[in-house]
């Protein structure tokens, strides 16, 4: 144990704030590939969440799920996503509704949102605060960057975020589910990509190009 | 003894920043596979500017011989507010955050109004984007200093050093990380680095710094020059002294300042690398995006501020 174990509680502690600065950062990022990077990265931090509890609850099944994310999360979807960008030819912005600061702030006030939610329960539950605040601000950002994204290729990327805060929250209040519901979660997520890559080859095929923003002037 | 090491820390921040300047320059070129000047070059420009005349434009008035000297003495003077090898300062006891804010603010606003006085179109210019830059990198800057200022719960900054040195490394807390990447960002716009201005190029349209400094010649730029590399370090220097400490030496016994210098040597070339590597891979941003990239500091820096209330203590 020693210096290992108190390392992993600290990364568990105090990872959180960096998942708050991808969080900030994909609000500002411009670019999808930025965006698709910004997700990785976000996803080899809550990777080192996964081993951390892994290491200070003696769980082996953590392990096996924290490679899991590893190889999908943070190598398989991100590459799937470049994949997916190069052959769709799109360009390179993402289109937001908003503003890059007006992003920055709402981001900033949910992540600010999920601290007051969290903290009463985080209190009665013996969870770290910070840890529980970002899997709630993750959810929030989520689903706010699938608003304001009109991409359907930021809004894939935005509910992959989505899943992430859904996963660290069960990891922070239950040490993760067991490993067969993550495996079918995993399954799900490979899946739900794979529909949502057919659906936009669709899109793009069919009105050439990918802005649902503009899908409502075909209606009827 | 502390007096003597005060000193040595202002003029090893003044004289060293230079050498700061042509380390950066040096890096940036090995990493584009250029050969580069030596790192002493700074000083060799410096001094032959020093011995050059000067030229002062004619419509010019007093405040553009002035401007210089004022924008020199309030960034030395600001230097002398920075603990560099032991946690306190020759001017520490008489002043805090906010002193070394305004003061910086006094030689910015000294040299915008040296750049409006010399009457050339690109000085205007750089002036006002120079104004619309710091206005908006202020609050950042400040926020974020106040940030840790509320965890130490002391207003000056060598009191706020000793208190983060008496830290554990592992207790860094997320007000340390939000007010660190908060003052990075607000770094590089204040000395003018990449992603907002160009310390590289004369005479392009997007640049800040260079502009303003366009018509001043001989030992005027040599001022304005030095101040620059002084601000350069000096900013550099705050982010080593606030966030990563550790290593300095306390108490009063001599020997703790070799190493202390040493170490202090050591995280000023891994800054220098990061700032290298961010101003080879980095394009400069359109002129109307910076107050976006601000924009971030800010948010950045209000939830360092917020943090402050959520931190256990």
């Amino acid at each position: 144990m020693g210096l290992v174990g108190i390392a992993g509680g600290k990364v568990l502690s105090s990872f959180s704030v960096f998942l708050f600065l991808t969080i900030l950062l994909l609000a500002v990022a411009r670019r999808i590939s930025t965006s698709v990077l910004l997700f990785s990265l976000q996803s080899a931090v809550i990777t080192a969440e996964v081993l951390a509890t892994a290491i200070q609850e003696k769980l082996a099944e953590a392990w096996v799920v924290g490679l899991l994310v590893l190889v999908i999360k943070v190598v398989a979807i991100p590459r799937a996503f470049f994949v997916l960008a190069r052959r769709l030819k799109t360009v390179r912005d993402v289109k937001a509704s908003t503003t890059p600061t007006q992003s920055v702030f709402i981001a900033a006030l949910m992540i600010y949102l999920s601290y007051a939610a969290v903290h009463s329960y985080g209190q009665a539950m013996h969870v770290p605060d910070d840890a529980l605040a970002a899997a709630v601000a993750l959810i929030l950002t989520g689903a706010f960057l699938m608003v304001s994204r009109t991409k359907a290729i930021m809004q894939m990327l935005g509910l992959l975020v989505l899943e992430n805060g859904i996963f660290l929250a069960a990891l922070i209040t239950t040490f993760g589910m067991p490993l067969v519901i993550e495996i079918g979660i995993f399954f799900d997520i490979l899946m739900g990509l794979l529909l949502m890559g057919i659906f936009t080859f669709r899109i793009s095929d069919t009105f050439d190009h990918l802005d649902a923003a503009k899908l409502r002037r075909l209606r009827g | 003894m502390s007096l003597g090491t005060a000193i040595a820390q202002a003029l090893l921040l003044v004289l060293g920043a230079p050498l700061v300047r042509g380390t950066i320059a040096l890096l940036k070129a090995r990493l584009q596979r250029r050969r580069g000047a030596s790192i002493w070059r700074p000083y060799a420009d410096l001094f032959k500017l020093f011995r050059k005349e000067e030229l002062v434009p004619p419509t010019s008035s007093f405040i553009f011989r002035a401007a210089p000297a004022v924008l020199f003495a309030a960034t030395v003077c600001a230097a002398a507010f920075i603990p560099v090898l032991r946690p306190s300062a020759l001017l520490a006891a008489r002043g805090d955050f906010f002193l070394l804010i305004y003061l910086l603010a006094l030689a910015r606003f000294f040299l915008s109004l040296g750049a409006l006085d010399g009457g050339s179109a690109f000085g205007g210019m750089g002036a006002s984007r120079e104004a619309l830059v710091s206005s908006l990198a202020e609050a950042p800057l400040l926020l974020g200093l106040a940030a840790v200022a509320i965890l130490a719960r002391r207003a000056d900054l060598a009191g706020m050093v000793a208190w983060t040195l008496g830290q554990n490394v592992f207790d860094i807390s997320a007000v340390h990380i939000l007010a660190f990447t908060a003052l990075a960002m607000v770094t590089l716009a204040e000395t003018g680095r990449m992603p907002v201005d160009n310390p590289t190029t004369h005479l392009e349209l997007t640049m800040i710094h260079e502009g303003m400094v366009l018509e001043y010649s001989g030992p005027s730029l040599a001022l304005v020059e030095w101040a620059a590399a002084v601000k350069l370090h000096l900013m550099l220097a705050l982010l080593i002294a606030l966030f990563c400490p550790w290593g300095m030496a306390v108490g009063n016994a001599g020997w703790g300042i070799a190493p202390a210098a040493l170490l202090y040597i050591l995280k000023l070339g891994i800054l220098m690398g990061v700032v290298s590597v961010i101003e080879s891979a980095v394009a400069k941003l359109r002129m109307y995006l910076v107050p976006d990239f601000l924009g971030v500091a800010s948010a950045v820096s209000a939830l360092a501020v917020i943090f402050t209330v959520l931190v256990k203590r």
